[in-house]
């Protein structure tokens, strides 16, 4: 048998890219492409505020996509984020109607807005700490436990409104945050809260210690553990910061439309899982990329929305998620296959 | 190399033959190819006058060879009878229909193990019930050869007593038992004939009665072999670092030792012999009574609190417990010691690709670039990998379980000489092994187990008697005492 060891010459220096950047890269250049695709077809499509709004337009889901990609990186799921929005957006409501109103739906708790809209996040908060309670702590499976909470939240926010919505009854500065516009242009302040979470996000992801703590978790629990990390902790956090995104969309939403309805965010948990598996991130955890859930979600748009300029009628708009959905998810394994072969 | 080579001998039929000899001596390489799983490239086996020539599990149990493996493929939902029946049920159309084959099999089971009711759900059985369960299945399902590869690993001493009285009770059935042991005392009580095998070769096959004594069959698994020898280092001890009193759990009984600094030790004993379990309570992941010490104070409950206190482990299987394979080797080398490659949360990639370049030369990881995935890497540089981890959290004392299962021999030496020099510099190391070459080749201190129990220390050096080690880590310290 012989003894060889070979002692690469150049080690170091031809740094590949790694699988993360190739498929976001894919990612990337398949919502170009897409967008291209359909601008062909559909008239008026390739325009410059056309590529705005694919953005603007998503600015809520692509907001809760940045909890639920850190989760499913950690190897957990948060399926509990659409009724976080109704749940807070709800509260929110509920808190600042004054107390005089003429039936139990126009009365509410008269706080201030601004004590309002914190107590509701509060109360979104406390629906991620019972994810992390129960995942964390009793080590039930994520996706059984926020199916749970999603049902509690979104079931508190019913019997808050009655089954319908709250709209009366509140102080004007009520929908100031939602319909705020910035720098003397269109944009809406949650967008640019959108964009800053992203920004942000990535940072986290690729320079921080908690970024790294999050694949570390995800990548191999047991070993995790072994290596001394404190996993319990850190998905405790990863919860509540879901949470916490979830109740801000809520409250800016409600704020926007000056109303709380306890059937918004519906189906948003699954549209959130849908844009980060679209953008690559491994359902096994370990794996993936905020910047990849992104455009994710502009694959999405882009398709949605092509749908509607087709004058497809709005019945067709599953279908055809469902066939961006298996079609990305097809094309991204089998590139990391080929590439890794 | 071969694994196993030019082996020829015979197994009487109705008989309990025994199979020894030490880790990669070739008898599982043996088993995988009566099974089915390996097809050898030249000889044959015959099985009661008709070649044997299998090509997979299946073939083989076709052929009447079945095997009893380490781990259990019993469904602990299922009742006995069910899982007797498991995977033979007679359906029309999807629906179960009854047939005779319940009634079979529970006679077979009266024959073998009255006691079990076939009606009792599997997770009230011991694990030895569970085993005779296997047992029963393979000779309800027409066996005529059974293998049992360490079936007593995990049994304590009453159970083995029962399986040994179910195995006594399929010989007297006519089923011919292959019995592959660590413990020679088991083979001296049960088997009618024993072939020692030693470094893929046949060495003998002797009936029982014909060998003399344990230092007889010991003998002829060791034979001359050439260990590397060992050099004492010229280094002068430093004081106790770690003291261990009486340590038990539901493996360890017992247990104390000492750990001095600079020095290396090893811990010598078979599978299931509790050097894992040590390891881990060092390390604070397994629960313990007794008492460690680490530089005079108890060590932490968490493996957290334990590589804060200076202790690092290199645990047994590098790919489900070491390594985070979807990541890469710069990614993989600072988990243990996060606060030296960040400020303030915020990473210092300078300072985490300075570090891992470091240890791509210091230990020799073959790989194109520290930005490839681990999971890509070979056994040997996975483990390297693992060890970088290690290294780079500065620990004083530094645990190695199987450091070097799986890995290449150049890979090894690699391996032993980082052991050595990082004992040069003071660090403690401990490693945990089955294998005698490597402790006898590093350690400057030995620590013999056998069941969970230190039965001996001894110092390394020229006069080390290889044959009495293999006396003690088989259990001949307890056998002579009977």
């Amino acid at each position: 048998m012989s003894i060889s060891v070979k002692k690469d010459k150049s080690t170091q220096e031809d740094i590949k890219m790694s699988n993360e950047n190739f498929i976001t890269l894919l990612v990337v250049c398949v919502a170009i492409g897409v967008f291209l695709f359909a601008s062909l077809l559909v008239p008026n499509f390739f325009q410059f505020q056309n590529m705005v709004n694919l953005v603007t337009n998503n600015w809520a889901v692509i907001s809760l996509g940045v909890g639920v990609t850190f989760l499913l990186v950690s190897g957990n799921f948060d399926l509990s984020v659409g009724g976080i929005v109704a749940l807070s957006g709800v509260l929110a409501v509920w808190f600042a109607q004054s107390i005089d109103g003429a039936n139990a739906l126009s009365s509410g708790g008269g706080l201030p807005t601004y004590l309002a809209m914190l107590f509701a996040l509060a109360g979104a908060m406390a629906i991620g700490g019972l994810n992390a309670l129960f995942v964390v702590r009793l080590k039930i499976p994520s996706i059984i436990v926020t199916l749970g909470t999603m049902m509690v939240a979104r079931g508190i926010a019913q019997v808050i409104t009655h089954g319908s919505q709250r709209n009366t009854n509140l102080p004007d500065d009520f929908g100031l945050l939602g319909n705020l516009t910035l720098f003397g242009t269109t944009i809406k302040l949650p967008v640019v809260l959108m964009l800053s979470l992203v920004l942000v996000a990535v940072f986290l992801e690729r320079k921080t210690v908690f970024g790294r703590l999050t694949y570390w978790i995800g990548s191999n629990p047991v070993a995790s553990k072994l290596s001394g990390i404190d996993s319990s902790r850190h998905q405790t956090y990863l919860y509540l910061f879901s949470a916490a995104i979830a109740g801000v969309v809520g409250i800016l939403l409600a704020s926007e439309f000056k109303s709380g309805f306890s059937n918004r965010g519906m189906l948003m948990e699954f549209d959130a899982l849908v844009i980060a598996l679209l953008g690559g991130i491994a359902i096994a955890g370990g794996f993936g990329s905020v910047i990849g859930m992104f455009f994710g979600a502009i694959i999405l748009a882009v398709v949605t929305s092509a749908a509607t300029g087709l004058v497809l009628s709005p019945d067709w708009q599953f279908i055809l998620k469902a066939i961006a959905v298996f079609l990305a998810i097809t094309t991204q394994t089998w590139a990391l296959a080929r590439r890794n072969r | 190399m071969r694994a196993v080579d030019n082996v020829s001998f015979e197994i009487e039929s109705g008989a309990i033959h025994c199979l020894v000899g030490e880790n990669g001596a070739g008898k599982s390489t043996l088993v995988k190819m009566l099974t089915g799983v390996l097809q050898p490239t030249s000889g044959t086996m015959t099985v009661r006058g008709i070649s044997h020539t299998p090509k997979s599990t299946q073939q083989a149990r076709e052929g009447g060879i079945a095997t009893l493996f380490q781990e259990l493929h019993v469904v602990d939902e299922l009742t006995v009878l069910e899982n007797l029946t498991l995977g033979l049920e007679k359906s029309w159309f999807g629906f179960q229909v009854k047939s005779d084959l319940d009634e079979l099999v529970v006679k077979t089971l009266a024959v073998i193990e009255p006691s079990i009711d076939p009606s009792a759900r599997v997770s009230t059985l011991s694990v030895a019930q569970k085993q005779i369960l296997e047992i029963t299945r393979a000779a309800s399902s027409g066996a005529s050869v059974i293998i049992m590869d360490e079936p007593t690993a995990a049994l304590s001493e009453r159970e083995v007593a029962r399986l040994f009285t179910v195995i006594r009770r399929l010989k007297s059935a006519d089923v011919t038992v292959i019995y592959i042991s660590h413990k020679l005392d088991e083979i001296f009580e049960l088997g009618d004939a024993v072939t020692v095998f030693r470094d893929g070769k046949h060495i003998a096959t002797k009936p029982i009665s014909q060998i003399s004594d344990r230092a007889n069959l010991i003998e002829m698994m060791i034979g001359r072999t050439v260990f590397q020898q060992y050099v004492p280092r010229q280094i002068a001890l430093g004081e106790v670092i770690l003291t261990a009193s009486s340590l038990s759990n539901s493996i360890l009984n017992d247990v104390s030792f000492d750990i001095k600094a600079g020095e290396i030790v090893g811990f010598y004993g078979l599978v299931g012999a509790g050097k894992t379990e040590i390891a881990r309570s060092i390390f604070g992941a397994d629960k313990y009574t007794g008492s460690i010490q680490f530089k005079g104070k108890e060590v932490g409950t968490s493996p957290k609190k334990a590589i804060e206190s200076g202790i690092a482990l290199v645990p047994e299987e590098r790919r489900t417990q070491g390594l985070f394979t979807s990541l890469t080797i710069r990614e993989n080398i600072p988990v243990m010691n996060v606060g030296k490659v960040s400020q303030n949360g915020v990473l210092q990639e300078a300072v985490e690709i300075e570090a891992a370049q470091k240890y791509v030369k210091q230990l020799g990881i073959a790989t194109s670039s520290i930005e490839k995935h681990t999971e890509k890497l070979s056994g040997g540089n996975q483990q390297k990998v693992v060890l970088a981890k290690c290294l780079f959290a500065e620990s004083e004392l530094v645990l190695l379980d199987e450091p070097t299962r799986g890995v290449d021999v150049g890979a090894k030496t690699e391996i032993y000489d980082v052991m050595r020099s990082l004992a040069d510099k003071g660090t403690s190391v401990a490693v945990f092994s089955t294998e005698l070459e490597e402790v006898l080749g590093i350690c400057d201190r030995v620590f013999l187990l056998y069941g969970g129990s230190l039965e001996e220390e001894i110092q390394n050096g020229k006069d080390v008697d290889i044959a009495h080690i293999m006396n003690v880590v088989t259990g001949g310290v307890e056998h002579a005492a009977q």
